[in-house]
């Protein structure tokens, strides 16, 4: 490949000529076909003039769009070009027609209208008197100066002529830098696209290079992009010189006093408490806006959930876990008042629960530990750092306001750069942090899915993430035409992406992956998305590991390296003259130095070891020798958002959502409407970096800020109970679900601005509350009240999610590896198909620390509602289907666990079969049986045993039969017990 | 104005990959399971639930927009790109040009521009073939003797010249990852005839899955109940479906009569909560299915004839001829979408193009054409419908400059796809390519339109099968202005 790729095709203009004259013959033949071909005049205007000229002609214009004449249509309006000559899918005037979206109202298009249209935009769109091929060059080259920038020179030239790097010292980023010029003169001479070089050379078709094309994902300049290079150049190369539109928010216009009005866009203020009857069921505040609202239809709270149910309930809130066997005896000798308490504080303490808290906020941040996308799915070899981060943030309860900040602007909070290396752990932290906005599904690594419309894709999903998760909006629809519901208009989602601009830069991507693709050590270094930001402890600890492995390997290498030279001589001496006289320098440059870009050089070793068998030998060698040394520690990396430094390019609006499509520029800046009682979005740029990112942060977390602590308290609310207070938890808009409790909401978030942010003191304050501690049972007049519990007139019984229960079943069969952090553990696929984790020595570890790759999801996971990250969740679904009925019967995974459970419960209590039933209830389900459930127990246990003598007696076991029996019986009764709903379930 | 729309309120909850047995999950409802079950679960619906505001999706039959031509669909998914210009679309003027090189407008469709090499005419010969006389590749004799009962569109064009966007493109309508797959809307808009079998089965290749794996048959964000089953030709059909070694007999009766017994006994303390209702039936459930799976899918049940029809005794066809049976066995059993697909990438032919391209039609070719007969055969062609396709084709170049191991690349501006069956009026070619066979000119169809075409033909208006979602009325189609292709149509 590497070979066939050094010598250039040779370049036939002729050929290429004779090419393109008969492709355009092709399409006249098709074209001919039709006999009575649609013109505008005779049979688009009319229909154009009896549907959409009332509100599409010369008054006011609806959406900057007339649709009177081709060349108004050509123009387009608000939503870019409503019609593409040639190309009906993408004209506006037919999706809009076809979909029934226009005209409003009832009255849509006939079919027979439809395909007239259809038809003539097929055919080139003609004027009467007008073939389809004269269309043609009546409809091209009609090129603006932002179209010839933003589509052709920022996609095609910017890389090696922009920020970064500028190739011959030239310089495309600015007119005066274009004419400035590089080492062979000004990139054009204004007025004369013949004169200019840049015309010439892409003509010549030797910009952009075609050596990297395929590996940076860039592509040719097309022939009609080529014309309105010529054209723009031949109009004297104007650059576009619009600047963003300053906005006031408080007064601009594109949102309305209404809008800002809704309640989700006001500061929530603290409300006064209701007033109740059942004062002694007011345990918190909070309480007293549940039990009013319960008042008033004739309810209460439930009583008190018994100790026990309390105790089991508050153990998976807040850790995922159940209690052992022996933290429950430990709860129960404690008789003292406040016992409950007690056991909140000491959970909240736990480390246990920065995992369980963690694994919530790593859905909504849509963590990976791979790339997704692509079909490939590239382990993220680096993403747990984030992932640990958010476990130690939220154990040391971090407050939220910080929380945010540094996963939104870390790098802007130091100058990363300039601070001493190793960093300090929490200057390394900042930058760890930065991976929230890292977390997305990215396929840009794959070369053919590394183009702009993709880069921009990983951007919309950030965006995504990032204001579904920290503002409860919805903001996506907005990508590609201002929100039909909700008041943010399309330049408001331009804006948003403007802040994260001058970290991802569509026209200046930095590549996910660790792997080389550019064409040098150097460009590689700039294009990473790594930073060399681990504290000293990891950065001392790895190279100490890694560093006699590395010398190692580097010597075998060094003597592999000369082990060519030979061979090389051989073929320079005696190959070379007799190739064809044109390649011979090529070939020499080749042979004789090597390439400077190592990818290619290795490409050519590659070739040269097939020819020779000793280097083919030594190679396998090294192969084989960096295989068995593969111990080599993760490098200490961090997978980081960062400012990369200078002017970002400009950001457009993209009408549709297109790249190829750019509006009118936009600054940094938030939604317009979210003004109210808040300080605006202020942009103070840093010595070491853009501050567009910081300004956001800084903004989120005012303290009066309409959304940021709504929308946490709320998901915090919603783990509780399964629902939130809006049920929306991602939409806070026109379009969500309203507040069950609004003054209830505000309250809570008020409050945990007020507590510091404390995430901790907003768990104890929901944990101790009546809501909580009430019974989930309720008799049939409470639940016909209050059918969908939406008023909390009992504690919502739930299912575990996919996590705790496969936490729980490694926790009460004891192979549950505590130990936390680091990479993650590796997976297995089994011959079924099966995702297993893989096992470790003291067992396994929390499904927190097992590798989440997007394209195998751990099975027992799955089948428990585990999310697909796409990009993020909010609010895992629920369902109860009969695979997992399949899953937890037949899988090896239980049937193995259920072993080791029953070993372990003979381990404590021996072989006394009452004893046994009894240690498997207090393990699993946190509670001793009754004596029906312990005379069940043994029942079964008895005849379980009976049953596997009988299949032993047909073996010849290793272990003594009745040994072997009364073991297996007791695992299979511990299999039905991980089976049953009160396993899966808490009350 | 539109009255027999299919709609529903999307729940704010983030999907999960489900398989079939989600029915279950909503369809506590369903008065069919309860009398299967001869327990009574119609609980009290709730008051939210009587007014409509709560939807429940199940996989209960539910009536299409119109009368429609077909039932059940199958698709054969050739996930790779077949060459159109080797296969269906002869064109013999490709000869003129013949190591031309291509232009540099070609040059932004082709994914490995650093191979590009001159246009490459197909080493095959076409001739007309059967009543029709449409033209037909010489390595697809067994197809050939079925041209009568095809339609073939030679004019569709896709806009993505890579495999994952383009599958997801073909799957969903949009080059993105998280749409639901034309299935998942199908079983969505007609729920399925059989309650013991999956609404819609995957028949994936034993060798490995295809392009995009599992997100192929991804319910996005509809309920994942409208998920596609993956069911294995080989081993256990279903994941699980039992497990590594089964209990002795009496040891499994005791285990599943005690944990019914605690299952019960949780049940009844606990009132007004019928997810644990749903739970105890999906215990039972699971086993019958078992049995329904296991018997829809063994060939063994079929003559020895109609298995060498198949090609299951060459090994060569066996693979791919087991899972057309299989296809046939289900939809006879009311299952209302099958696909099947292939190993790998078998049609993305870039180098090599003979020896790979005749590989997969010698894989392929004999089963299909039996699969058409035996359902002409049995009659179940007239409310069958069957699509043949991949994501793209491929371009007239040679990829490569080395015209002896040269295959070709993607080509996303102009390919071929086929349907048959219900409805569909066999012998017919709809559109062209141009000259060089590059790109669609004549009655061009998108993706969009196919998916209307065959949405249409199960009686359903892609306009009016629509989910809310976020606030966001969605549609298979999108925004995209699609057209039935009636040309094609009987």
């Amino acid at each position: 490949m590497f070979a066939r790729s050094r010598f250039p095709a040779a370049c036939n203009a002729l050929l290429l000529c004779a090419f393109a004259a008969f492709l355009s013959v092709a399409g006249g033949q098709g074209a001919a076909q039709g006999a009575a071909e649609p013109r505008f005049e005779s049979h688009i205007a009319p229909i154009l003039q009896a549907n959409c000229v009332a509100c599409h002609g010369e008054q006011s214009p609806q959406a900057g769009l007339d649709v009177r004449t081709r060349e108004a249509l050509l123009d387009g309006g608000k939503s870019g070009p409503a019609l593409v000559p040639g190309a009906p899918v993408e004209s506006l005037l037919l999706q809009k027609t076809a979909s029934g979206a226009m005209p409003m109202g009832e009255a849509s298009l006939s079919p027979g209208e439809i395909d007239l249209i259809r038809r003539w935009i097929e055919h080139g769109a003609p004027l009467a008197g007008e073939t389809p091929s004269s269309v043609g060059s009546a409809v091209r080259g009609r090129a603006s100066p932002r179209e010839v920038l933003v589509t052709t020179i920022y996609v095609k030239c910017l890389l090696c002529h922009g920020r970064r790097r500028q190739e011959g010292g030239l310089d495309l980023r600015t007119r005066e830098s274009a004419l400035a010029g590089g080492a062979s003169g000004p990139a054009f001479v204004p007025g004369d696209p013949e004169a200019s070089l840049m015309i010439r050379r892409i003509a010549a078709e030797e910009m952009p290079p075609e050596r990297y094309q395929a590996r940076l994902s860039y592509r040719p300049v097309t022939s009609d992009e080529l014309d309105k290079l010529r054209q723009w150049i031949s109009e004297g190369a104007p650059w576009d010189d619009e600047l963003p539109e300053e906005i006031d928010p408080a007064t601009d216009p594109l949102v309305s006093d209404a809008d800002r009005d809704f309640w989700s866009f006001r500061p929530p203020r603290r409300p006064g408490l209701p007033l109740v009857n059942a004062r002694d069921r007011v345990r918190q505040p909070m309480d007293a806006f549940l039990l009013a609202r319960l008042e008033a239809k004739g309810l209460s709270f439930s009583a008190d959930a018994e100790r026990l149910t309390l105790m089991r309930r508050a153990f998976f809130d807040v850790t995922g876990l159940p209690p052992s066997a022996e933290e429950v005896e430990a709860f129960l000798a404690d008789r003292e008042e406040g016992s409950y308490e007690r056991l909140v504080d000491r959970l909240l303490e736990s480390p246990r629960y920065g995992e369980h808290w963690g694994r919530r906020w790593l859905d909504a941040a849509g963590y990976a530990d791979s790339e997704g996308q692509v079909d490939f799915d590239a382990v993220r070899p680096h993403a747990w750092r984030y992932r640990d981060w958010v476990i130690r943030a939220l154990n040391a309860d971090k407050p939220y306001d910080r929380f945010l900040v540094e996963q939104i602007a870390g790098d802007e909070l130091f100058n990363y750069q300039e601070a001493p290396h190793p960093l300090a752990p929490e200057e390394s932290d900042k930058l760890v942090a930065t991976g929230f906005l890292r977390m997305g599904p990215d396929g840009t690594y794959s070369v053919s899915q590394g183009f702009v419309a993709e880069r921009l894709t990983v951007v919309a999903d950030q965006l995504q993430i990032l204001t579904s998760t920290v503002m409860g909006l919805t903001v996506a629809c907005a990508r590609c035409h201002d929100h039909k519901y909700d008041p943010i208009p399309q330049r408001d989602y331009y804006r948003l992406s403007a802040v994260l601009r001058s970290a991802y830069d569509p026209y200046d991507w930095l590549s996910p992956n660790e792997a080389d693709i550019g064409p040098d050590a150097n460009w590689n270094e700039s294009n990473s998305r790594l930073l060399p930001g681990a504290p000293a402890r990891e950065v001392e600890e790895a190279s100490r590991h890694n560093l006699p492995i590395e010398t190692e390997i580097a010597e075998v290498a060094r003597r592999l390296e000369a082990l060519p030279g030979p061979l090389r001589k051989r073929l320079l001496d005696e190959k070379v003259p007799g190739v064809d006289i044109g390649a011979q320098a090529d070939l020499r440059g080749i042979l004789g130095e090597g390439l400077d870009h190592h990818a290619e050089e290795a490409g050519v070793q590659e070739e040269l070891a097939e020819n020779d068998p000793a280097y083919l030998r030594a190679v396998e060698l090294l192969e084989s020798f960096v295989e068995e040394h593969l111990s080599l520690k993760t490098k200490p990396l961090v997978r980081a958002l960062f400012d990369m430094g200078g002017d970002p390019t400009p950001v457009h609006v993209l009408y549709r959502g297109e790249h190829r499509n750019p509006g009118p520029p936009v600054g940094p800046g938030v939604p317009s409407v979210l003004s109210t009682g808040i300080r605006p979005y202020r942009l103070q740029p840093l010595e070491w970096s853009s501050g567009r990112r910081l300004a956001l942060a800084e903004w989120l977390v005012q303290p009066s800020h309409p959304l940021t602590a709504r929308v946490m308290v709320n998901r915090v609310w919603q783990h509780y109970f399964g629902n939130g207070i809006v049920p929306t938890a991602g939409n806070f808009g026109r379009t969500g679900a309203a507040p069950t409790h609004p003054e209830l909401l505000d309250w809570l978030a008020v409050e945990f601005v007020e507590q510091g942010w404390s995430l901790k003191a907003l768990h104890r304050l929901i944990l101790t509350s009546t809501a909580y501690r009430q019974s989930s049972q309720a008799d049939e007049s409470v639940r016909a009240l209050d059918v969908e519990n939406a008023l909390l007139s009992r504690f919502p019984m739930r299912r575990l999610d996919a996590d705790a229960i496969r936490d729980s079943v490694l926790k009460v069969a004891q192979r549950l590896d505590p130990e936390p952090f680091g990479p993650p553990d590796e997976i297995d696929v089994q011959p079924d198909g099966e995702v297993v984790a893989r096992d470790r020595t003291a067992g396994q570890r929390r499904s927190i620390y097992i590798q989440q790759r997007r394209s195998k999801p751990v099975t027992m996971l799955e089948a428990f509602d585990a999310p697909q990250l796409k990009p993020n969740c909010l609010k895992r679904s629920n369902s109860t289907v009969a695979s997992q009925a399949l899953q937890m019967m037949n899988s090896e995974v239980l049937r193995a666990n259920s072993r080791y459970m029953a070993g372990r419960v003979i381990d404590a209590v021996g072989d006394d079969p009452g004893d046994q039933v009894a240690r498997v209830y207090l393990a699993s389900l946190a509670r001793m049986p009754s004596d029906e459930e312990r005379a069940d127990g043994m029942f079964t246990l008895e005849e379980m045993t009976k049953a596997w003598e009988r299949r032993l007696e047909e073996q010849v076991p290793m272990e003594p039969k009745r040994t072997r029996a009364r073991w297996l019986a007791l695992a299979t009764l511990c299999h039905a017990v991980l089976n049953s709903a009160e396993f899966l379930y808490i009350d | 104005m539109r009255a027999a729309q299919t709609r529903s309120e999307g729940e704010d909850r983030c999907s999960t990959r489900r398989d079939f047995f989600s029915r279950i999950g909503d369809g506590l409802h369903g008065a069919a399971l309860a009398s299967l079950l001869g327990q009574d679960l119609l609980l009290p619906r709730t008051a939210a639930a009587a007014t409509g505001e709560r939807r429940v999706h199940d996989l209960r039959p539910r009536q299409p927009h119109f009368e429609p031509r077909a039932t059940s669909v199958i698709q054969f998914f050739m996930n790779g790109g077949p060459s159109q210009i080797d296969l269906f679309d002869p064109k013999p003027a490709l000869a003129k040009y013949e190591g031309m090189p291509p232009g540099r407008d070609l040059a932004n469709d082709i994914e490995f521009i650093n191979e590009a090499g001159g246009f490459m005419p197909s080493p095959y010969r076409f001739a007309r073939r059967g009543q029709s006389g449409i033209e037909l590749s010489e390595i697809l004799p067994h197809l050939s003797g079925q041209v009568d009962d095809i339609a073939f569109i030679r004019s569709m064009f896709t806009t993505h010249f890579n495999h994952e966007p383009a599958i997801f493109i073909m799957q969903g309508g949009r080059q993105f990852s998280n749409r639901p797959a034309i299935g998942s809307w199908i079983v969505y808009g007609l729920g399925s005839e059989n309650q013991n079998l999956p609404a819609y089965v995957v028949l994936d290749d034993p060798k490995g899955l295809p392009v995009n794996h599992i997100q192929n048959w991804q319910a996005g964000w509809l309920p994942p109940v409208f998920q596609g089953t993956r069911v294995r030709s080989e081993g256990s059909p279903l994941l699980n479906l039992k497990p590594d070694e089964e209990y002795p007999a009496p040891v499994l009766d005791l285990a599943r009569s005690l944990l019914a017994r605690m299952d019960r006994r949780h049940r009844d303390a606990r009132m007004g909560q019928p997810e644990l209702a749903a739970r105890l039936m999906n215990y039972e459930l699971a086993a019958r299915m078992q049995l329904a799976a296991s018997d829809a899918l063994d060939v063994m049940q079929e003559s020895e004839e109609t298995r060498e029809m198949y090609g299951l005794n060459s090994e060569r066809t066996a693979s791919y001829g087991k899972r057309c049976l299989m296809a046939r066995r289900l939809v006879e059993r009311g299952v209302r979408l099958v696909q099947i697909y292939i190993e790998g990438q078998i049609w993305d032919n870039h180098s090599d193009l003979d020896t790979s391209l005749r590989y997969a039609c010698g894989k392929t070719d004999q089963p299909i054409a039996a699969l058409i007969r035996d359902l002409k055969r049995t009659g179940l062609i007239d409310q069958t419908l069957l699509v043949w396709g991949g994501e793209f084709g491929r371009l007239p170049l040679a990829q490569s400059r080395d015209a002896g191991v040269a295959g070709r690349d993607h080509g996303p501006t102009g390919f071929t796809v086929w349907l048959a069956g219900a409805g569909v009026k066999g012998g017919t070619v709809h559109g062209a390519t141009d000259e060089i066979g590059y790109k669609a000119v004549e009655n061009r169809v998108s993706v969009h339109d196919l998916h209307a075409t065959i949405l249409h033909q199960i009686g359903m208006n892609h306009r009016d099968l629509v989910y809310s979602h976020d606030g966001r009325d969605e549609r298979l189609t999108d925004e995209f202005p699609a057209r039935v292709v009636t040309e094609i149509l009987a």
